[in-house]
């Protein structure tokens, strides 16, 4: 078959021939909605119309295949219209009320969970990982599905003070979206690159390669027509690898993870907040990462013991402060908690007032 | 084809949560790439490291973006991914999609790529996941020829996303499914031809719940808010008692300007002192709406911690009306990227460059005045700069206060 | 000035960085519409033109984008030279 002429600078389909005509008739329109359960809302208009959306657990990592199958459930039940969320879950919307369970049985039996509306658990922001990214210190999508495997409960049925927003992302570029999460799990080299100086001459560019560097780490090593790094500075991106293939940095046994605790983007009640460091190391443990996934799962269980209705994760901490929050949690306090970089002097307390 | 034992990623089609191992796999079945993807996987499963290079120059002619470069290590042992690049098509304005156009955009990715797609990247972007760089501008004579164009990457403005805002929210302060596509169409050649000294995102969201988290990842935030007063239901204020929520506990009590007030009977609200939170309106979603003069929070610089530290968004602009043709927000947008391309060194982001050049620098660019609004709190320090201006404005000040005999501090 | 001389400065500017200095966009337009006193638009008009036909090519790297001129492998690829 002829390649079609191609066009430039059309920019995306509009979005309104995408919109259902329930959503285009009550469109700026809506009144309220109330969450029914956590797979299932309904949206009403100042007209009094209904429109019912059902979520969708998605791995976000999705083949033709299962697309067309979404495809196919939108056909059956919403005259072909669906979307997708920002954290990538899948919804179906019908204005029939008398459509809706029909759909859920369908999902049902199709295997497809559904959940993660209000209070909940919902899918995991992630990043490429081993799948797809030269940078990788571990895989996120891998990580995700453990994580989520054993936080199921959350996610289709048990309710928690709050939304418990989760995040991975698979090195410290955080291409993914975390570092305001309520708990985030960031992948980490913790080794100073090694450079095969003899492959150096031929495979790299100086000046590129010393640019590289965010910290200044990187300063030319004349004597082996290389360049050398300064231990003391380096903080192990992995970006002069990025550059420069025969400087490595992976490293099977020491790649590992961190956990940080805390954010969160909205303005609700408080203003946004980064999420913090608690866990500085867990050792990369695929294919099921058993000690991440126990910790995510312990501390979202402490949360949910002990926070008050509507707290989120950083909330709650803010009332009782970090120190009971490694109390509670059992955490070991370390160095790597104590901000050593740009944050020191807004981070270290300047009172005598905290708890025992 | 050739068949791979995986025994470690198999363990990741256990459990309830879907599985992209099985997605993999589902594509592999017919596609000699994917194939190859899922042997690749399950190797670095084996060894916990990675095998991929950071990209080549790849892409499609005339355009410096859409696609990214991605080659195996490993392209002896697993040909169908020695080269396995993205290709980000620009995603629909609130990923709302139709069956039918759906189904074309994987008929076109089964002809030519893996099968494999993340829907959505962390951009924004629709991204395909894997192919070969001979097949790049058929894909996009494919993909244009239908109605659908590259994303952005590199040193240009990234795909522009938004919440889906109206369409299903009562709580959009503006319609940011419109001003997505708007900006979108507006900014084409910024998109497609990198011309910035980085990168440059911008992302909407319609209230300050920020469900695209713009607040965190976008160099320039438009989040909705409104002026004037929190409309109040009271009758189903009473239902909502009568349903047994504890009002005082959970919406005065948790008000973080307490500027509410429930007698047991109504909800009373002294709006002028709400910072409009959203916390007592999301929780009372039948009693509580925003107020109708609706408009938008322009914030500025937030972008990840490589490698000074991370930034959230800045207050720049606390209210701006959204309306159509958006020219008051184009021009904005004309004026912060003039600003940065006299400021910027290469690679650094909008936020950096204010930080280096001074708020102050910034603001006069743009032509915003200093108001509190802008700020959590005032400066700590005296060590400060006088222009000559400054200096002539506040001997006028008081010169004026000489004649008129009262103090205007 | 005619395009096609305009575009031959152009090129000869590239040829001069090649190696040296990662150009942007913009140092282009700069540059050449200095050293020949032109608008910004006539010169940017003139370089988008070469990189439409692959005379010139967007490139990337360290997470920014520079305009080269073009290895003998992308005209390849793109077939402008057998
Ligand atoms: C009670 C307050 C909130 C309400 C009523 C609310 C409402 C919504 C709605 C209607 C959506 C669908 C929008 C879309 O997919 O584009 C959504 C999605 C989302 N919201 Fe919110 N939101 C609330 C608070 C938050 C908070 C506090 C956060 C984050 C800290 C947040 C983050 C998100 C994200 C990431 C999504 C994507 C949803 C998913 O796939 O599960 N939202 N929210
Ligand atoms: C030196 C630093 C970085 C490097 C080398 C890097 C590299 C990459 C690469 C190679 C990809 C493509 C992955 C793939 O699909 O194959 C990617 C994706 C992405 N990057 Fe980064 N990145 C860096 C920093 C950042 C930062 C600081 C941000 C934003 C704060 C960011 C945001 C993104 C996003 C949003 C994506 C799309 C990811 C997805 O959808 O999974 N990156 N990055
Ligand atoms: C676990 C640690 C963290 C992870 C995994 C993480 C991950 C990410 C990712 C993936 C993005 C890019 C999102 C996108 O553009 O789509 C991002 C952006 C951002 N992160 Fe984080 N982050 C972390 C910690 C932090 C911290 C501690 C801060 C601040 C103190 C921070 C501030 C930001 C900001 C301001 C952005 C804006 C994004 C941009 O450049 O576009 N992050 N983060
Ligand atoms: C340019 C900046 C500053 C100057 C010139 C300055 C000067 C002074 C002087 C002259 C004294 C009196 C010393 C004495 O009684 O022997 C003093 C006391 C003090 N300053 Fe500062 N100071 C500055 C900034 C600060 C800052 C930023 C802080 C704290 C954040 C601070 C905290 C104090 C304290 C706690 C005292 C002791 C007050 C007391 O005994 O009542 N100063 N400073
Ligand atoms: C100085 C060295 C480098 C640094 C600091 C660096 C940094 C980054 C950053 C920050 C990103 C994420 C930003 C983005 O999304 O564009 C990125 C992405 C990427 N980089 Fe690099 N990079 C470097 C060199 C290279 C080189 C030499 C190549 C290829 C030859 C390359 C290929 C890529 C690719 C393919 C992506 C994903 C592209 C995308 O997100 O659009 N990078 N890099
Ligand atoms: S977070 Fe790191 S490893 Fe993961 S996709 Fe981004 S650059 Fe790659
Ligand atoms: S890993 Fe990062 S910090 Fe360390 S030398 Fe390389 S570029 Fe510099
Ligand atoms: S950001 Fe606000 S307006 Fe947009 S979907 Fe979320 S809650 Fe609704
Ligand atoms: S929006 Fe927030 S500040 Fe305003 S009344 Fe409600 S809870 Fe209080």
């Amino acid at each position: 078959m002829a390649i079609p002429q191609r066009k430039t600078d059309i920019g995306p389909p509009k979005y309104d021939q995408f919109l259902p005509p329930a959503i285009k008739k009550n469109y700026g329109k809506w009144k309220y909605h109330e969450v029914i359960t956590p797979g299932t809302m309904v949206h009403v208009g100042e007209s009094g119309d209904k429109l019912w959306t059902v979520r969708v657990a998605s791995p976000r990592l999705l083949s033709t295949a299962t697309i067309r199958e979404h495809c196919d459930i939108a056909e059956k039940f919403c005259d072909g219209f669906f979307r997708y969320t920002t954290r990538n879950n899948v919804e179906f919307m019908v204005a029939d009320e008398s459509k809706l369970e029909p759909l859920k049985k369908e999902l049902t039996d199709r295997g497809f969970k559904m959940g993660g509306i209000g209070n909940a658990i919902s899918n995991v922001v992630h990043t490429q990982g081993w799948v797809h990214c030269h940078s990788a210190c571990t895989d996120a999508s891998g990580l995700v599905k453990a994580m989520m495997d054993e936080l199921m409960p959350y996610f289709e049925s048990k309710p928690l003070p709050n939304k418990v927003r989760l995040a991975v992302a698979c090195c410290v570029n955080m291409c993914g979206a975390v570092h305001c999460s309520d708990i985030a799990v960031v992948a980490v080299h913790t080794k100073v690159p090694e450079i095969k100086h003899e492959l150096f001459k031929n495979m790299c560019e100086l000046p590129t390669v010393i640019g590289s560097c965010p910290t200044r780490a990187i300063s030319p090593d004349p004597a082996n027509k290389s360049v050398k790094i300064n231990a003391e500075k380096c903080m192990y991106c992995g970006n002069c690898f990025t550059v420069c293939p025969p400087i490595s940095i992976k490293d099977a046994d020491r790649d590992g993870v961190a956990i940080l605790v805390g954010g969160k983007v909205n303005s609700l009640r408080s203003n946004p907040k980064f999420s913090k460091l608690v866990i500085p190391y867990i050792s990369n443990e695929p294919p099921r990462w058993p000690k991440a996934v126990a910790a995510i799962k312990h501390i979202v269980d402490v949360y949910a013991a002990n926070a008050r209705k509507h707290e989120r994760v950083g909330e709650w901490i803010d009332r009782i402060g970090w120190e009971r929050f490694f109390s509670l949690t059992g955490i070991d306090f370390t160095f790597q908690s104590i901000d050593d970089f740009t944050f020191m002097r807004d981070t270290m307390r300047t009172a005598s007032t905290f708890k025992w | 084809m050739k068949k791979y034992s995986t025994p470690l990623i198999d363990e990741l089609e256990k459990g309830p949560w879907p599985s992209f191992v099985t997605e993999m796999k589902k594509a592999a079945k017919t596609n000699e790439m994917s194939n190859d993807a899922v042997g690749h996987l399950e190797k670095c499963y084996a060894t916990k490291v990675g095998y991929w290079k950071h990209g080549g120059i790849v892409g499609v002619l005339g355009y410096g973006g859409g696609v990214i470069g991605r080659y195996s290590e490993l392209g002896d042992e697993f040909p169908g991914v020695a080269h396995f690049h993205t290709v980000r098509i620009n995603q629909p304005s609130g990923f709302y999609y139709t069956s039918a156009a759906m189904k074309e955009i994987c008929d076109i990715w089964d002809k030519y790529g893996s099968g494999l797609t993340n829907v959505h990247g962390s951009t924004g972007d629709l991204v395909l996941l894997g192919t070969k760089t001979d097949a790049l501008e058929n894909i996009f004579a494919e993909y244009s020829s239908r109605g659908w164009d590259l994303g952005g990457s590199g040193s240009a403005l990234r795909t522009p996303s938004c919440c889906l805002g109206p369409s299903r929210c009562e709580w959009s302060n503006y319609d940011t499914l419109d001003l997505c596509y708007a900006l979108t169409q507006e900014f084409q050649d910024e998109i497609h031809r990198p011309m910035f000294s980085y990168k440059f995102k911008i992302k909407m969201s319609g209230c300050a719940c920020d469900c695209v988290a713009s607040i965190a990842r976008a160099d320039m935030s438009i989040i909705g808010t409104w002026k004037g007063d929190i409309r109040i239901d009271q009758a189903e204020v009473a239902n909502y008692a009568k349903k047994g929520m504890d009002i005082n506990a959970e919406i005065i009590g948790m008000c973080p300007t307490q500027c509410m007030s429930y007698d047991g009977k109504e909800i009373k609200i002294n709006n002028a002192e709400c910072n409009r939170c959203m916390h007592c309106i999301t929780k009372m979603t039948k009693a509580l709406r925003p107020g109708t003069e609706r408009g938008a929070t322009i914030c500025i610089g937030s972008k990840a911690p490589i490698v000074v530290g991370s930034l959230l968004s800045w207050v720049i602009v606390p209210f701006i009306k959204v309306e159509e043709p958006y020219t008051e927000v184009k021009d904005l947008i004309r004026k912060i990227w003039e600003w940065w391309d006299d400021n910027a060194k290469p690679r650094e982001r909008i936020g950096e460059v204010i930080e280096m050049k001074g708020m102050r620098s910034f603001l006069e660019g743009i032509g915003q005045e200093p108001i509190p609004q802008q700020i959590k709190e005032p400066r700590k320090d005296p060590f400060m700069f006088y222009t000559e201006e400054d200096m002539v404005g506040f001997k006028a000040k008081e010169a004026e206060e000489k004649k008129t005999g009262k103090y205007k501090f | 000035m005619e395009t096609a001389e305009l575009q031959d400065k152009i090129f000869a500017f590239c040829e001069a960085a090649k190696g040296k200095k990662k150009l942007k966009e913009k140092d282009i337009i700069k540059g050449v519409s200095a050293e020949l006193s032109l608008e910004a638009d006539v010169v940017k008009k003139a370089m988008r033109g070469m990189i439409d036909v692959g005379r010139l090519m967007y490139s990337y790297g360290g997470g920014a984008s520079s305009v080269e001129i073009p290895s003998e492998e992308y005209l390849r690829e793109k077939g402008m030279i057998p």
